[in-house]
């Protein structure tokens, strides 16, 4: 009854052996190690064989907190921030360098603008193409799939969902295209784009969102994918769907692809406001400030007020005025610097005391030029100043009730 | 002085070593046996001898061991995914993703934990299935069996496994998961009066979010299993006072029929602290010479080639069928078809089969299908031991001539489970379209 029992046991043993011993083979022979091998061979005969020593080893991530992106790809591409790797094969090519520098890897990743699986450590996975994950690598394989000539035409979807907002933008050729579309064919007349436009047609905000099943694939021919879907509805809306109001704008097809990557680009994200371009932080000034401060800038005080002088200091008879107030008005400075310092201008301005000392020496740095500038533009001030008075004072003398001024110079 | 081993002396010594693995060892008495079982702590629940018939292959087919041990398979392989997973919305997908690529062999701990997770539903339905073909819930002619308790512990255990299942299905926080439990807690909100309640119970709110996912986190790690392995031990003790397996009370039956000598009984006590007579008072009717074999090696070996043999089977199947993750959980996609947990599909099925319109008035599928079927079979299940009035001689046989006709009516609800399982698992397309196995699904649309 037990005879065959330790037969069964050996093979248990064995069965439960081999998946072990696979498991570890696995573990140690990963698909990466290979190609970090094989860089360091290329690093060894381009740069010669102490360069190894400055290429990491093991599995390298690139974690951006704040587009909640981990990306490993730099595992296999290991040349990307290397000099000297322009013309070599995939993957381990350099990036475009000018593109870098406004996006460095640090901050950005790889699969925020490339798609893919930023999680994976295997080529397949990494690169999107298996079940289950939507976004693949927005490379060849996919723009061959739409027979689009440039193979960089797809990323430009993930270019758009930071610079949404932007006209155009350098390097996005097919959004900026369709973008002038949108506003070349008012496309906002129907449609809601980004909280603007008509109700006849949807809202496309977040069109980009819909789930590719909501669209009807009945009357259409090729890949059923809802890119596919918004290219050919582009083209002929009609045709897809018969009760549509849509007109037929008669885009060629280069133009309606341009569309359908900009309809497709238009998603909800998760992207903090630095990221996205043509946000600014700062408080907006009222219509009024800002036409001000134009106002001054156009004016005969425009030096002090690109100077930054005018944070602090009025020049009133130049059209300067202060918010702050602070110090006092700089029209009467002449007269002003020498009661107060017992200096003259010109010497003041060279060897300050006081509050004004540091702000010179720190925040507003003046040439010798930029002094006797100054010290012209002031002196004209104090003129215009003077000349008031005396004919304040005239107007006074002669017409003592006649226009009753709002506020009337102290005594 | 000291002198350098000699070549001889360190050779003496490997082969010391040697002989230390290959140790064996085999009881030369029955007192040796005996003793080796009451010494032990692991092997004190079992009885120093056993009968054949019980360690047999084909009258348990051993599926509780196996049941067993795939829960023990599983709290080894989910103590380190409980350190490494982290049961929040934001991270919880994100961390089964690096489990899966970056965690040394965390693609295979979470495979194994997944397959011994589906083959244990698997096995503990087909030991109830077993339990009942074989009349092994009904008492035998034994004093103090109460082997209907343990039959509905059984059952409990059915239920807690289903749950630890379903509970653990949602962690991976993914497409198939949040669906999965959409269904599955829709299903349960159908229930008369407190189904809403039920719902948003088991949710913590009205949709499945952070406050789901910490509860379902919290029992799926920690009261389920405990549930579990209490009410096991219990099961495992009720197996000891019913005098062991079912089949044994066969073996003292027809011993009386034979009318042999009556055999003299012992009496022993469990290490003096039970009190009265024991199991073994009752299993020693049997002719323990003609009947009766040491359970030290024979059992304990056993076990181990059972254990090993199911360990051999799960690692097999997590080697060759990796462990799915879809996309990211996302509430607003629904994807097609939005399926149950495999083991729920029969209800998934029922609810639909049971949802049709008469006249204007449309039949409430998730009412019939989901809760009353199923409920109805549990209460069933449960009183099916004290209405079953068939003659003692069918306890622990197969197929028993006078409990045929239950056993043909339980055959048939099994089936009818499994036809619509299979049909719910493998012949539902989009749209819960039915498609047979050679009608290929239509290809869903992609973004890209």
């Amino acid at each position: 009854m037990f005879k065959k029992d330790s037969i069964l046991l050996y093979s248990f043993g064995g069965v439960v052996f081999i998946i072990t011993a696979i498991v570890f083979w696995n573990y140690y022979t990963p698909e990466w190690k290979g190609y970090q091998n094989e860089f360091q061979d290329l690093v060894a005969t381009k740069f010669g064989a102490e360069k190894i020593q400055q290429v990491p080893q093991g599995l390298q991530q690139i974690w951006v907190e704040d587009l909640n992106r981990v990306d490993r790809c730099t595992t296999c591409h290991q040349g990307m921030e290397w000099k000297g790797l322009d013309n070599v094969a995939h993957p381990f090519k350099s990036h475009p360098q000018e593109i870098l520098k406004k996006h460095p890897l640090s901050q950005y990743g790889c699969t925020v603008c490339h798609g893919g699986q930023g999680f994976a450590t295997d080529m397949e996975s990494a690169h999107g193409f298996v079940e289950h994950w939507e976004e693949p690598l927005m490379g060849k394989q996919v723009s061959d799939l739409y027979l689009i000539k440039d193979r960089r035409a797809m990323m430009q979807i993930n270019c758009n969902s930071c610079h949404r907002y932007d006209r155009e933008t350098k390097g996005a050729d097919y959004i900026n295209q369709a973008k002038q579309l949108v506003a070349e064919k008012n496309c906002r007349a129907c449609h809601t784009i980004n909280d603007r436009g008509g109700t006849i047609g949807p809202d496309l905000t977040y069109v980009g969102d819909k789930s590719p099943e909501q669209y009807d694939y009945s009357r259409m021919l090729g890949v059923k994918t809802a890119f596919a879907w918004h290219v050919s509805h582009l083209q002929n809306p009609k045709a897809l769907v018969p009760e549509t109001v849509m007109p037929n704008f008669g885009f060629n097809s280069r133009d309606a692809q341009a569309l359908g990557l900009l309809v497709m680009s238009w998603r909800r994200t998760t992207i903090p406001a630095r990221y996205l371009s043509g946000v600014k932080f700062s408080e907006q000034q009222t219509a009024e400030e800002a036409e001000k401060e134009k106002r001054m800038l156009e004016g005969e005080g425009a030096f002090f007020v690109k100077k930054g002088c005018f944070v602090c200091h009025s020049v009133s008879t130049l059209g300067v005025e202060s918010a702050s107030k602070i110090g006092p008005d700089l029209s009467e400075a002449v007269t002003d610097v020498q009661s107060r310092f017992g200096k003259q201008l010109e010497d003041f301005l060279n060897n300050p005391t006081g509050t004004m000392a540091v702000v010179l020496s720190t925040q507003i740095i003046l040439s010798p030029e930029e002094k006797r500038e100054a010290v012209e533009k002031l002196k004209i001030a104090y003129q215009k100043k003077v000349e008031q008075q005396t004919q304040s004072a005239a107007a006074q003398n002669t017409r003592p009730q006649a226009t009753p001024s709002p506020s009337p110079p102290k005594r | 002085m000291a002198t350098k081993p000699t070549v001889w002396a360190r050779l003496k010594n490997q082969r010391a070593t040697w002989e230390k693995i290959k140790w064996t060892w085999v009881p030369e008495t029955n007192r040796e046996a005996g003793d080796s079982v009451v010494r032990n702590f692991l092997l004190h629940w079992f009885p120093a001898k056993v009968t054949r018939q019980s360690l047999s292959w084909n009258y348990s087919f051993w599926l509780g061991t196996i049941s067993a041990v795939l829960f023990l398979i599983l709290i080894v392989t989910g103590i380190p995914l409980m350190f490494l997973y982290v049961p929040s919305v934001e991270r919880a997908y994100l961390s089964v993703k690096d489990i899966e690529f970056t965690v040394s062999f965390g693609w295979f701990l979470r495979g194994l934990h997944r397959v011994s997770a589906h083959l244990m539903v698997a096995v503990v339905f087909l030991h109830l299935v077993r339990v009942f073909l074989a009349g092994a819930y009904k008492n035998g002619t034994a004093a103090k069996q109460n082997r209907p308790l343990n039959w509905i512990i059984g059952i409990t255990l059915l239920l807690l496994t289903l749950l630890l299942s379903f509970t653990g299905y949602l962690l991976p926080w993914d497409q198939l998961a949040y669906w999965a439990i959409t269904v599955g807690t829709n299903i349960a909100s159908a229930a008369p009066v407190v189904g809403e309640q039920l719902r948003f119970f088991l949710l913590g709110g009205s949709t499945i979010d952070q406050n789901t996912l910490i509860r379902f986190y919290v029992l799926h790690c920690f009261f389920l299993p405990l549930g579990v392995l209490l009410l096991f031990s219990y099961h495992m003790w009720r197996v000891r006072k019913d005098g062991g397996l079912a089949c044994v009370d066969q073996l003292s039956l027809e011993q009386k029929k034979e009318n042999a000598q009556p055999i003299k009984s012992k009496t022993y006590s469990l290490l003096g602290i039970a009190s009265g007579r024991t199991v073994h008072v009752e299993t020693s009717i049997v002719d323990e010479d003609k009947h009766t074999v040491a359970s030290s090696p024979n059992l304990t070996r056993r076990l181990l080639l059972v254990s090993l043999g199911t360990l051999a089977v799960s690692v097999v199947l997590t080697v060759l069928f990796r462990a799915p993750l879809e996309a990211a959980a996302n509430p607003t996609v629904t994807p097609n078809p939005a399926k149950a947990p495999w083991y729920f599909l029969w209800l998934q099925e029922l609810v639909t089969l049971t949802t049709f319109t008469i006249g204007g008035i449309t039949i409430n599928g998730a009412l019939i299908g989901g809760i009353f079927v199923p409920g109805i079979l549990v209460v069933a299940a449960i009183v099916w031991p004290y209405l079953d009035k068939s003659p003692v001689s069918t306890v622990g046989v197969w197929m028993a001539r006078a409990r045929r006709r239950q056993n043909i009516v339980f055959l048939i609800i099994v089936a009818a489970i499994l036809v619509l399982t299979i049909v719910g698992t493998y012949l539902r397309g989009p749209y819960w379209d039915f498609y047979w196995p050679w009608q290929s699904w239509p290809t869903m649309p992609r973004k890209f």
